[in-house]
């Protein structure tokens, strides 16, 4: 097993790590970094859970390499928010009730934020269809796609 | 104001939305070790020995049957020991299904721990396997277990036959005799899985003075206390599990997880923390919903009176019990509590063990099942005898007044509350096609659409005016502090539906304070009295009236408290709302000249050493009423693919006085699209040569609803009836396994009214659904 020097800048601060090269990127971030928010949930690129953004686009961390990641600019859930305040979706999701259990929550507010960063005037059917890589057992997705539509006119408001 | 009924934004919502929630696989420890469970490869075999050797030599801590306590034990301890049956132990000696964990290894890495796993040497001696219960009850059948434990019995297995229960009321004989028709139909429900999202798992920690703590994914934590104390043979004072938030539950974890006494004893024997979870892979071979077929008969006069209802019901519970005998009460229960049926109803039940996954509940323990067949049964009565589907049920339905079985034949109540009419007639008009529905005959073109209609309900709770086959209590301590915000210790456990919003809801109307200053502490099983678990829809019912009545003992001593401050006699006084203030203000009844905030008084009391005003209380409802729904569906089926959808529904849910309505939505939308899953997609067929789940446990080849196939927003027509419960907690029932209950069939019924195609048998997939378009000449080419 050969080890390997990264530099990872994760929500704006930049971690120097040595890893494995079997080494996942969503298990550095959790169990090195303690950066918990991403989720497991399939380890296949099935369900959304551990969605984290590479500057402004959305990967699957448990299909990325640690070392694939090497030099890459990673918001997680936790650097959405700017302090205490809460990113427009983030804040929809919480109005709309969009919340249950919650553990999908973290991937899909962070799909989200990259659907609104892509297309900041979506409609259902884009929002529906972008978000089909994101797996919730809970809501039944009514709520989270009024959501993201909400934080759409917010953040057109906001302009 | 009162924020009962009102929506409020979820307490929990700023952590779960910004990743800092703590799941029990968040849970990391200095010093943690990861483990991994080395899992059966055949359906069906003996262990005749493993070989640790090589695995210690890398530095693992290694968990066979030889390390473990033989306890034998049912991972559920809802029921009553008396009427529990008991067939496993922490690892077992022979593997009964494939996925099952026969050892368990740890190492200081997850990677080290796999390959550790890898370098355990296993002796298997392969049996025969049986997959289909009709085949393992045959003489001569594979036999998964010679004895097992019902209570303190033993019992010898025979066929394979694991519970057998009959229940028989009334005249059947004389109300089918009485019928002008009888119909009769066998129905099929398949075999599906929870996806729960987080996968089972659990962190153990043990401590110096011979205990151990853990966070374990978890519908109960005094279940888990109390079968980790008997696996690892200590006190309870020494296991200490810790409420954690649950990523999903669905009834996945109404058991204690099969992997949690297993990292228990790991850590015990490490004496280190371990960390063991699931991969997706493993969870899908943990546990499954029943997969159930019925046959089910129903008399009928001319006149739409149903006069008796006989059920045979065949159940595949898999390699181990986890209480197909109050399952099989319970289907009944639903069974003989949907209709009056003058009384006369029969039950035959039979659960087989197979070489297949345990089953477990999951959202409705048999319900959605059982309402699925009577449900499509009243459609079929009512299309063939020219009945209205909305009068003849109207007719038939057992309201207020009526005696509701809400966990099997030992559990039962009065309806007090009811908004059965309310959801059928109001939810008729909602779905404006439903008066113009027309008949499957009347219907042409590619695309064929048509509405069906079925109604349901669940228990709130288990907690009969006698005690039964089933444990139903819960606890709290509530205390008011010296500046007049309120804590509040409690079990209950919340899965997501909001149950812990609605017990912060309840304090606030007892305190009258605002919600901000309310707050439910950390809790354990070491400073929490027991609660049985979240499950039969219990949270708000039965956690919520704990809370209740332990809010309303503690303002009575802070009552008592004012009396002394205000020279006044305790019942003169009442707690008002004060925006103003922003808390609870004492005041002589109906003079708010004289009054002192909650938190002056306990801060008086304090300083002059009276004492906290606080109390702890273990309570047990008297009662289990039904919570209702009422679906109405429309669909469209694709008569070129095949392919369903489902352009509206109208949900109604009646759970009495809505904490907060958007959450009650959120689970009833929620349900909804689950049920959308077991009726169009999901199934787990097994490889009858390996004894393999074809899907292998991946998560790619299990199809689920996802965001795309739901209605459109404004689509998805959302009430809830206006009714008070009388018994419950500021007048609220439960909702969240009612929610599921009546989906399959009025998805199943609006099919038959698009294509006059009856579906008995789930999943109706697009192959399924186009060969049957084609067997009746109706599919497009």
């Amino acid at each position: 097993m050969s080890k390997h020097d990264i530099t990872l800048n994760v929500n704006g601060k930049k971690y120097e790590l040595t890893v494995n090269s079997n080494e996942l990127l969503l298990n550095v971030l959790r169990d090195k970094l303690f950066l918990t928010g991403s989720k497991y949930g399939c380890g296949i690129a099935e369900c959304g859970a551990c969605t984290i953004l590479k500057d402004d686009e959305s990967y699957f961390a448990c299909m990325v390499p640690a070392v694939a990641a090497d030099g890459w600019n990673i918001t997680t859930v936790e650097g959405l928010a700017d302090g205490d305040k809460l990113n427009p979706v983030q804040q929809a999701f919480i109005d709309n009730s969009a919340i249950q259990c919650g553990f999908c929550v973290p991937g899909m507010v962070v799909t989200s934020t990259a659907l609104l960063r892509e297309n900041p005037d979506p409609d259902e059917d884009f929002v529906k269809d972008y978000l089909r890589g994101n797996f919730c057992r809970c809501t039944g997705y009514v709520a989270m796609v009024k959501s993201v539509l909400d934080a759409a006119s917010k953040m057109k408001e906001a302009k | 104001m009162s924020v009962i009924g009102k929506n409020t934004p979820r307490i929990d919502g700023p952590a779960k939305v910004s990743g800092k929630q703590q799941y029990a696989s968040d849970i990391i420890i200095p010093g943690m070790m990861y483990a991994v469970t080395l899992r059966s490869p055949y359906p069906h075999a003996e262990i005749l020995s493993i070989d640790t050797s090589e695995a210690e030599a890398m530095g693992a801590v290694c968990l066979t049957y030889e390390d473990i306590i033989p306890v034998i034990y049912n991972e559920r301890s809802v029921s009553v020991p008396a009427a529990t049956y008991r067939d496993r132990t922490v690892l077992p000696k022979k593997a009964r299904h494939i996925g099952e964990p026969i050892a368990a290894v740890a190492a200081d890495t997850e990677e080290l721990a796999y390959k550790a796993m890898q370098a355990l040497k296993v002796e298997y001696k392969v049996l025969d396997a049986v997959y289909e219960p009709e085949e393992a009850m045959k003489d001569g059948a594979p036999q998964l277990y010679d004895k097992i434990y019902f209570g303190d019995e033993e019992v010898i297995v025979k066929n394979n036959i694991g519970v057998v229960r009959n229940i028989d009321e009334g005249d059947s004989v004389g109300g089918f005799a009485r019928a002008d028709r009888i119909f009769e139909e066998d129905f099929e429900l398949p075999r599906i899985y929870h996806c729960q999202l987080e996968t089972k798992g659990c962190v153990a920690a043990p401590d110096t003075e011979g205990g151990i703590t853990v966070w374990a994914t978890a519908q109960s934590i005094h279940g888990n206390r109390q079968l980790l104390a008997q696996t690892l043979g200590l006190p309870l004072s020494k296991v200490n599990v810790k409420k954690i938030t649950l990523g999903g539950g669905f009834g996945s974890s109404i058991q204690v997880n099969t992997v949690t006494p297993i990292c228990a004893a790991l850590a015990m024997k490490a004496r280190r923390p371990v960390k063991l979870l699931s991969a997706r892979e493993e969870d899908f071979y943990s546990h499954h919903k029943y997969p159930s077929k019925f046959h089910v008969r129903i008399g009928v006069t001319n006149d739409g009176v149903i006069t008796a209802a006989h059920v045979k019901a065949l159940i595949d519970f898999g390699a181990h019990q986890i209480q197909p005998m109050s399952f099989m009460g319970c289907v009944a229960g639903w069974f003989a509590s949907l209709y009056k049926y003058e009384g006369n109803i029969k039950f035959d039940g039979v659960a087989v063990y197979t070489n297949k996954t345990p089953c477990c509940a999951m959202q409705g323990y048999g319900n959605p099942q059982i309402n699925f067949a009577i449900e499509s049964m009243v459609d079929i009565i009512c299309n063939e005898m020219g009945f209205d589907p909305i009068q003849f049920r109207l007719k038939n339905y057992r309201g207020t007044g009526e005696e509701f079985w809400g966990q099997g034949p030992t559990i039962r109540s009065i309806i007090k509350s009811c908004g059965v009419e309310e959801s059928l007639v109001e939810g008729s008009k909602l779905m404006e096609e439903w008066a113009t529905r027309g008949k499957p005959e009347d219907k042409h073109g590619d695309i064929l659409t048509g509405v069906g209609l079925a109604r349901g309900f669940h228990c709130s709770g288990t907690a009969g005016p006698k005690e039964g086959e089933v444990i139903d209590y819960s606890s709290a301590l509530v205390k008011v502090n010296e500046d007049g915000s309120i804590d509040c210790v409690t079990p209950v456990m919340d899965h997501g539906g909001g149950t812990w919003d609605a017990l912060a809801k309840i304090l606030t109307e007892v305190f009258k304070v605002p919600l901000n200053m309310v707050g439910l502490s950390p809790a354990d099983t070491k400073n929490t009295g027991y609660d049985v678990c979240t499950h039969a829809t219990r949270g708000v019912y039965c956690g919520g009236a704990a809370v209740y009545n332990a809010a309303v003992k503690c303002r009575d001593k802070l009552l008592e408290f004012a009396g002394r401050v205000m020279d006044e006699h305790p019942c003169h006084l009442e707690i008002v709302e004060n925006e103003e203030l922003g808390q609870g203000f004492i005041q002589v009844k109906g003079f708010p000249q004289k009054g002192r905030t909650i938190g002056e008084v306990a801060k008086i009391a304090q300083i002059n050493s009276w004492g906290t005003a606080m109390y702890a209380e273990s309570f047990r409802q008297k009662n289990c009423p039904p919570c209702f729904t009422t679906h109405f569906v429309k669909v469209a089926v694709n008569t070129r693919t095949g392919e369903i959808t489902i352009p509206k529904v109208v949900i109604y849910g009646d759970c009495g006085v809505a904490m907060n309505p958007d959450l009650l939505y959120g689970q009833l939308i929620g349900s909804f699209n689950r049920g959308l899953g077991y009726v169009l997609y999901e199934n787990l067929p097994h490889d009858e040569r390996t004894g393999k789940l074809k899907n292998n446990g991946l998560l790619v080849d299990y199809k689920m609803p996802t965001a795309v196939e739901m209605p459109k927003a404004e689509n998805v027509i959302v009430r809830h009836a206006h009714t008070y419960e009388p018994t419950g907690p500021f007048g609220a029932k439960g909702i969240g396994e009612a929610a599921l209950a009546s989906v399959q069939a009025a998805i199943a019924n609006a099919i038959y009214n698009a294509t006059g195609i009856r579906f008995t048998k789930l999943p109706i997939t697009p192959e399924i659904m186009l060969k049957a378009l084609q067997e009746k000449g109706l599919a497009h080419k």
